[in-house]
Formats: structure tokens, sequence, C-alpha cells
């Protein structure tokens, strides 16, 4: 058994090897000179982890009710031996209190996933660059990176208080992970060099994840918003089947293994379900089923397809503050289905949320100013850290209209498309002139900055050199308006952009950028779509260009999906060439661009480099991306996605800047547990 | 003995006026008496002019966006200079409050932009010929200047160009509509009428049947079915095919009813026993003397044709940017952010209302004048 004062040692001794390290760390003193008078940016900050376990526990007076009436244990027995201790950002706060906030119906499940992501095995700091424990206490990495050893909390029970052990994740491993009829095929971020690793129970309080080979990156995906590392809340729902623990107590019922096919198909179809498979997938997903056992926070009550998603206190949540009083602190939460964005922004600036950072609209920034006082919020303005909040996403393996697929794969015709953007005059008008205009690639400050030049390469606006790029490439015949034409048929070369209207105003930015494409003769069609359309459309191979963030990529490792083709999930840089990269070559197309299948082996090889080696190797990628302009960046580094934050004057412990970033599960790195309603 | 005729024929009094006018006459001084569709008359006229002159009228490219020039207030024009008049515009100063984040421009009136009569701008096409001449444009203008008459949208793009082509747009996609549907109700009521039996009951269960149909579920379905590779031009023409397939039902019923009447006049008895042909029966005697029943109708079924195209594009079912309309310039105008930091992108409605107004005026001015001895 591994002692307290060893396991924060590995804990400090992993914080000097964290990813982002030390760089991160001075982004978070330098304050964006364009931000500096608004006064709206503080520093990054957060509750902390405190080492002395309180002497004594108390809980939120509604549990202590169900105690008094004898329907709960007492707190000392629902907390683990070893909670986690957080030292509250500003104070010991008080129970009680709803916490009203807004959402957009069933596909904003993320939504509530990030708010209950302390069901994380680990997270990161404040500062988004520390690896930091959370329902796992430590951890140990091998020198050789081919073992992982997780301790788990002692006495750590499930919302519904059975005792949460190894056997969670033997269960997940053997019963979920590995059934094929479950999940099809093993997850990349459990099959390094697609070697297969395994997950072993060492002891009540340990599990072991094994590999073949070396794959020191493992310890981010474990605290990265990955498959294996992204918890059971957002991983278990519908879909997705990684998460590394399960509740098997609750789930064994479901199983063909543990009764017979038979059996659980007759429950399937009493509770109207087609079959096991069917009945599974609802009952292992948080947001719609409210029996299912749970670690984070809070858990549902009544589900996320309901105009109110509400959830409730879980009465056996394992964190507690110095104080000893038993998170969170807040009751309860409720979710209003809104409409559209309009309603969301509308509510908020009316103070019906207490806290809202999601779905919030930066246009609307200068009204949301002048409302302060009549909502009775704060607003905090928190950047981001990836290069694009509007990337254009070319697919790389299209292939339905030849002509077209030809320019797409031509390295020139991708480089004048980004060269015909104008980037300012979007970062004036969409951004309101606080984003930063450049390529894709992260903040200067992040490890994986491939330097300083390679924000503007390619990435001007230089209408003439543009010309000039795609005369030569033979595009020289042009209409009675000026648009370049096919080689092929002589007609109008027409590009096809699909821009969904969801985060930003991808597709009023497209019109934009189309206009100033009209100087190149590129005639962009802007197509605005629904969400699940489009990225239906990006999944069967159809769509030409598409417009997304590309947040996540300022750790490329832990989401790559924004800047490379090597998730079929969410190909945005073409589906068949993932589907590829992802399947070891079985399925797919290969990629015939030579710096595509070398950015793809590079990205290969970083799994088993050392932290140093493998950032180094994501800035060689970043290199290739922007110098074949892949992925096309425009604007970014800016809050428009989760970064203007509406937020309640009742509550306390806010921290004054947060850490928005896909790895960060934003706002779970300001650890909502800790917020309280002020008197 | 007769006296030889000395006198001057008296001026015909009103009566025998009356009496001797045609049917044209007759109707075109009844519609006078109707004040208020003549004016409606003339404002149609106008903004159908307007229409097909949209691009000549437009001061700047409607398409142009220009982050400098965003959400620009109605600027106003000033017309006299050194005592001659010399119309000139001031130059503006933007620059962004970093406190409150707004846009906020000042008036630079140490720069003074002359406007000109029909000046070069963007080449357009008009009546076939490719020209830059617009009715007017700035003379000595910087990069960002413009003659914002009705201020500029958040892509910095001039509304008042914008509106001249959405006017365009939008009242053409009338007319075609309304063109399709005269149509197909002529066709389907006329042969309703004529043929009675099975073919009536037919087409008249079919218009219930299109009648009962909730418009707003079934445009939902419709623009839903269009392939999203559509070019906007395909898609105009979809929405408007969609429009008219809705909206021939009236029409129909309207002619089936005249068919019916007049099926029963003595003059077409006359016609039939005189030999005449049923085609010539029906386009030489029973046509001409509906034609302006229909005319009045059509007046009617134009407003709610435009209405349709405006919603369906305000709900973002119908024309969708960069296509230009009434209702896609009102969907722009559909957030908080116009309402509170530029209310004017919502004068859009003004035009929408004067036409639908002015169409309404006029349909029930024809419809008086239609029947002139009512």
């Amino acid at each position: 058994m591994t002692t307290r004062r060893q396991v924060l040692g590995y804990a400090s001794a992993l914080a000097a090897t964290a990813p982002a390290g030390e760089a991160l760390a001075q982004a978070v003193s330098s304050s964006h000179s364009n931000f500096a008078q608004s006064g709206l940016v503080g520093h990054l900050e957060s509750a902390t982890e405190a080492t002395a376990i309180p002497a004594s526990f108390k809980e939120a007076p509604m549990l202590a009710e169900l105690v008094k009436q004898g329907k709960l244990p007492p707190v000392h027995e629902r907390l683990p031996v070893e909670p986690l201790v957080l030292k509250p950002l500003d104070a010991i706060g008080r129970y009680g209190g709803t916490w009203r906030r807004g959402f957009i119906g069933p596909s904003d499940g993320e939504n509530g996933n990030r708010i209950n992501a302390s069901d994380k095995l680990l997270l990161w700091d404040a500062t988004g660059s520390k690896i930091i424990p959370n329902v796992a206490k430590g951890w140990d990495m091998s020198k050789d990176g081919k073992t992982f050893t997780l301790f788990l909390r002692k006495g750590m029970k499930w919302s519904d208080g059975h005792p949460y052990t190894a056997d969670d994740f033997a269960f997940w491993y053997e019963d979920i992970y590995s059934n094929r009829d479950i999940v099809p095929t093993p997850i990349p971020d459990m099959s390094p060099q697609a070697k297969p690793g395994r997950l072993v129970k060492i002891d009540e309080t340990t599990v072991q994840f094994q590999f073949d080979v070396p794959y020191y990156l493992f310890l981010d995906m474990m605290a990265g918003d990955t498959l294996i590392g992204g918890g059971q809340s957002v991983q278990q729902s519908i879909g997705n089947c990684g998460g590394a623990y399960s509740p098997g107590h609750y789930l064994k019922q479901f199983l063909p293994k543990y009764s017979s096919e038979a059996a659980v198909n007759k429950l399937a179809r009493e509770q109207g379900y087609d079959n096991w498979g069917r009945l599974l997938a609802f009952k292992k997903d948080w947001e719609l089923n409210p029996e299912l056992p749970t670690l984070g926070g809070w858990h549902t009550v009544k589900p996320i397809n309901t105009p109110t998603w509400t959830m409730v206190r879980n009465p056996y949540f394992y964190m507690v503050d110095t104080a000893g009083n038993q998170l969170p602190y807040i009751d309860n939460i409720v979710m209003t289905l809104a409409e559209s964005l309009e309603v969301v922004n509308l509510r908020a600036m009316a103070g019906e949320y207490d806290m809202q950072e999601r779905h919030i609209d930066l246009q609307k920034l200068p009204i949301i100013l002048d409302n302060r006082d009549r909502g009775n919020y704060d607003v905090h303005l928190d950047l981001a850290y990836n290069g694009a909040d509007t990337a254009i996403q070319i697919n790389l393996s299209y292939k339905d209209d030849p002509e077209i697929a030809k320019w797409l794969h031509t390295a020139d015709f991708r480089r004048a498309l980004s060269l015909g953007i104008d980037r300012d005059q979007m970062n004036q008008t969409f951004w309101l002139g606080l984003g930063t205009p450049g390529s894709a690639v992260p903040a200067e400050v992040m490890p994986q900055n491939p330097g300083k030049e390679w924000r503007t390469k390619w990435s001007t606006h230089d209408p003439a050199q543009a010309n000039k790029m795609l005369d030569a490439l033979g595009l020289t015949k042009k209409d009675a308006d000026g648009y370049r034409l096919r080689t092929d048929n002589g007609k109008r070369l027409v590009l096809q952009v699909e821009a969904v209207a969801a985060m930003l105003d991808y597709p009023r930015q497209m019109e934009m950028v189309a206009q100033q494409w009209r100087k190149i003769g590129i005639y962009g069609d802007v197509k605005q779509m629904e969400r699940g359309l489009a990225f239906q459309r990006i999944a069967a191979n159809q769509d030409q260009i598409n417009v997304w963030t590309n947040g996540g990529t300022e750790l490329m490792y832990l989401f790559p999906r924004h800047c490379l083709p090597v998730d079929p999930t969410e190909a945005h840089l073409g589906v068949e060439i993932a589907k590829w990269y992802s399947s070891g070559g079985k399925q797919g197309m290969a990629p015939t661009d030579p710096e595509l299948k070398r950015a793809l082996e590079l990205f290969r090889s970083a799994a088993g480099q050392q932290e140093d080696e493998r950032n180094k190797t994501a800035q060689e990628i970043w290199k290739i991306i922007v110098d074949q302009q892949y992925s096309i960046g425009t604007v970014g580094q800016s809050p428009a996605q989760f970064g203007v934050r509406l937020v309640s004057r009742k509550l306390g412990n806010i921290p004054s800047r947060a850490c928005i970033a896909q790895h960060c599960r934003t706002p779970e790195t300001s650890r909502p547990e800790t917020w309280f309603f002020k008197a | 003995m007769r006296l030889p005729f000395t006198r001057r024929k008296p001026a015909p009094s009103k009566a025998e006026r009356y009496a001797t006018a045609t049917q044209l006459q007759l109707t075109w001084w009844r519609f006078c008496r109707h004040r208020l569709a003549v004016v409606s008359l003339i404002v149609l006229l106008l903004a159908y002019t307007a229409a097909i002159m949209a691009d000549f009228l437009a001061t700047t490219d409607p398409h142009q966006t220009n982050a400098a020039t965003s959400y620009i207030e109605p600027q106003a024009i000033h017309w006299f200079d050194n005592g001659g008049f010399h119309p000139f515009v001031y130059g503006l100063k933007g620059a962004r409050d970093m406190r409150t984040f707004k846009l906020s421009y000042k008036v630079d009136t140490s720069r003074k932009v002359y406007l000109d009569l029909f000046a070069h701008n963007y080449d357009y096409s008009l009546f076939g010929f490719r020209t830059d001449i617009h009715l007017f444009g700035l003379r000595n203008a910087n990069r960002n200047d413009g003659i914002y008459i009705l201020g500029t949208d958040q892509l910095g793009r001039d509304l008042w160009s914008r509106l001249a082509v959405a006017t365009r747009v939008s009242l053409f996609i009338g007319l075609v509509g309304v063109s399709i549907s005269l149509f197909l109700g002529v066709i389907l009521g006329g042969v309703s009428a004529i043929y009675g039996g099975w073919i009536d009951i037919l087409v008249q269960r079919m218009i219930e049947v299109v009648r009962s149909m909730p418009t707003i579920p079934l445009w939902l379905g419709l623009s839903a079915a269009m392939p999203s590779s559509w070019s906007v031009t395909q898609v105009y023409l979809a929405i408007t095919i969609i429009i008219s397939l809705l909206s021939w039902t009236d029409l129909a019923r309207t002619v089936r009813g005249k068919f019916l009447s007049l099926r029963e006049e003595d003059f077409v008895l006359a016609a039939e026993l005189a030999g005449a042909s049923q085609a010539r029966i029906i386009f030489f005697h029973m046509l001409p003397s509906f034609t302006s029943h229909i005319i009045a109708a059509v007046s009617l079924a134009l407003p709610a044709m435009i209405i349709s195209e405006t919603s369906l594009s305000f709900l973002g079912l119908g024309l969708r940017p960069p296509a230009i309309s009434w209702g896609v310039l009102l969907q722009d105008a559909q957030n908080v952010q116009t309402l509170v930091l530029a209310p004017w992108l919502l004068t859009v409605a003004v035009p929408v209302i004067i036409v639908i107004l002015a169409f309404n005026f006029l349909g029930d001015g024809l419809r008086d004048a239609a029947d002139p001895y009512g």
C-alpha cells in the first residue's frame, strides 16, 4: 500500500514533466494587451488541493435530514477514507441553492458532462498545464513508459452508496471494453502502435495499465478529454464506451454474460428497446438514466430530454473542503431548455442564469456589459489557447467531383485560398477586434507552437500573390463575373463551403470570406447547415470544405481531430484518411500526399516519445499543417467559445479567469463543487 | 323645311358619356374614384421601377463587406456648401471603445466627401448591358467612405444598396410566383368548370386538400427537401414554385365560379347558337369578361406571395445569404445586438409594409373597378 506522502511525491515529480509545463504558466502572467483596459481578464486560479484531511466532516442540511430519517448513512461513512480535500479559492462556502443554467437540447449533453467532470481519473490544475489528482489520488509511471499505476481512494463510493473499487475498472475492461458487441474495435487510446494494452487489477484500490511499447503520452491521455480519460459522464453517454471504469454492480443485470442473451433481450423488449445493446446504451447514459450510479458532484434526477434537465447533489461525493464540509456546496442544478442561442443570451442578460459561459455570444458583449447591473452579474473574459476559433477545414479525402478534389488536394490552391482571406477584417467584425488573426497553430506560449513565423506563414492577406499562384496552376480562364473556370468543362469553379450555425456565426463569417475570395476569382458557395446534417456529410466523405473551431489542438495529442485526419468520429480533414489511419491501413483511403503521410507518421510516433521530444514532434507536425494549409486558420485565441462568462454576483469562489481548453473540461478546472451562494 | 344645322352640338352629358363609354373606360373611371388605389398604383409603379433599376440606385456593391464600416448609423446628406448646391457627406472616424467594446463613429467635419450624379462604381448588367454607372456616388472618397443613407449592417454593407437589390428579389419573386399560380389557377379552375363531373370533383377536392394543409410545417418539409447543393438561384426558383403551388387554389376557385356564372349568360348562349367553337367561346367571349376579376384577384394574391417569401426567409427556410431579399435582411436584424446597437436595420420593414398595403389598396380599387356598373 502506498502512503499518502508517496502519492504526493509522484504527483510533484510528474508536475515537472507535465506537458504544457512552464510555458503555459508564463501565459498566465502575460496579459493580452487588447483586453487590459477592459479589466475583464483576470488571472488563472482555482481551488487547490490541501494535504491535511480534516478531523471531522459536515454535510449539507438536505442530507443531514435524510441521515436523521435513517435513509442515508452518516457523512463519515459516505466519504472515502482519503477524500479529495480542496482549499476553496476565497472562502469556506455555505450549503444550499439552485444553480440556474441554460441548455439547448439533448444534443447539449456536454453542458452537464463538463460540470461533472469531477468523475475524471486525473485532471489539470487552474493553468491547464499540470496534471493533478482527481478520482485517482495518485499515479505512477514506470521508467520505460510501459506501465501506469493508478491509486484509488479507499472507501470511495458510487452515488448509490456501493463501493467504488478496482473491480469497477476490471468490469469496464473485461465486460464493456473487451466486449466486441459493445465496443467493435479497440480504441486507439488503449492501443499504442496498434498493440492493445491491458488493464489489470492489482488490489482493491490499485489498477495498472500495461502496454507492450513505450507510451509516455498515456498519462496525458488519462488527464485529457480522451476516450480513456474523459470520465464516465461523457464517455458513457450515447455512443461512447470509454472512460476506464463502469458501475458493474448496476450494469451487470443488462449484460448477457451474467444471465443469458435471451434473458437480457427479453428485459430490453419489456422496457421498449429492440435488444440488450440498445437498453445498455440507455442505461449507461447518466444524462438519460437517473438510476445510473455516478461519481460526479451532481447526478441527474430529470433527464436531458425534458425541458428542465435537473441534477441534485451526490450524497457520496468524494470531495470535502478544508473545514471538512462535504462538497458540493450547491444543492441542485436546473438547466432550462432554450429554443435558440438567442434565447440563452437574452435569459443570461436578464439574470435568469447564475453562471453561464456556454452558448454566450461574444458579439453581444457590449450589451452583456450594459446589462451587468440589471441582471446582477459579473462578466469575465477567458482567453483560449487554440489558434483558430474558425478553421476552414479541407476534406483531404474528397473525391466525388474529381476536378474539385484535384484542386483541394493541391497545396498551392489551398495556400491561395488562405492568402485570399482578410483576417483583420474578420477579427474586427466578428471578434470585436479581440482575437488573434493568423494560421491554425496554438498560442505562442504553448509548448507545441512551432515558432512565431508560423502564425503568419501563408496566413496574411495577399490577394495579388494568391492570384499569381492560381494563375500558375492553370486556372487562368474567368467568366464575365471574374470567377475562375473549371479546367474540365469550362463551367465556373464552385467550392462548396459547409457552415453550421452553432458555436460561432460560421455562416456569416464564411459569407465574408466568400466575398474576399471573389477578389482571387474563387467562388465559394456558402451553405448554412444544421449541425447534424453537416457532420453526417463529413462522416460520409461528401463535404468539400467545412468550417469549425480547432479547439483542443492546443495540446494536439489529446484532441487531434481538428488538426489532423486521425479520428473517424469527427474527421473534418477527411474521413477516409482518418479511417485509414485509425485502422492501421485496413480501411479507408491511404493519403497520397507525401507531406500528409509524413505528418501522420510523426503523429503516430509521438505516443512513445518523452515529453520534450513529443512536443518537438508536434511542432514539426504544425509546420506541415501550416505550410500545406490543410487547415486554414483565421482568428483565434479569443474568448469566443466558452470564454464570455456571466456569473451572478451572488456566487462565491469564482475564479477571475478560467482556463478554457478542451483538456481542462471547462468549467471543471474551476471546481464548480466549491462555488456557493453567498447569503 | 328644315333649318340648316346651325347650333353646335352640346357637350355630352355625364349620363351620355357613361352610356357611350367602353368597358375599359368605365373601369378606368371607376378606378380613379378610388383615390387610395390610384396613389397605391403610383407607389407600386415606382417600387417596380426601383426594383428594375436596383443596381443603378445602389451606391455601393451590396455584397461588399468592410469591417471598418460595421454598424454605421444612417448618415445625413448635406445639400449646400459654400452657398451653392453641392451635396456632400462628412467623413467618419470609427474606433472601438475597449471598455464597452462598442464601435463608435465620430463625424469628421474637416473632411467633406462630395456626391456626384451618375458616378462610376461596381459593374452590373441592366437590360443586358454591362455598365458601372450609378445614380449617385462619391467623388473624393477614401476606402471607408460611403453614402450611408440607411446605415450599414454588421458586415459593414450599405443597407440602402442592399435594400434596393432586396426589393428587386422580393417583388419579382411575387410576380413570378403569381404568374405560376395564375396559370395553374386559370387552367385548373377553367377545366373544372367547363368539364364538370368527376373532373370538377377531383379538382375541387384537391383544392380542399391543399388548402387544409398547415403551411408552415409544409414549407419546413419542402425547403428541407431541397438539396443542399443547390445554388442560390435554384433555391430562389424552388421557393417561388413552392409558394405558388400552394396559392393557386384561390384563383382556381374564382375562375371556376366566374365560368359557372358566365356559362348561363345570354351572350354565351348566343355565341353557341351562332356556331362558335368552344375554344372561341372561352377565349373570346368568356375570358375577356372576367379578366378584370382575375387582375383584382392577382393584385390581392401578390402581397400574400411577397409576405410568404419574406416570412420564409425570416425563419431561415427560404432564401439564404448571400441572396438578398427582404426576408433575408430582416433575418439579419433578428438578434438582440441589432435592436440595441443597430436599430436602423429594422427600417427594412418599412418598404415591406408600404408595398403590401399598396397592393391591398390597389386590389381593393381594382375589384371595385372590375364591376363598373355595381
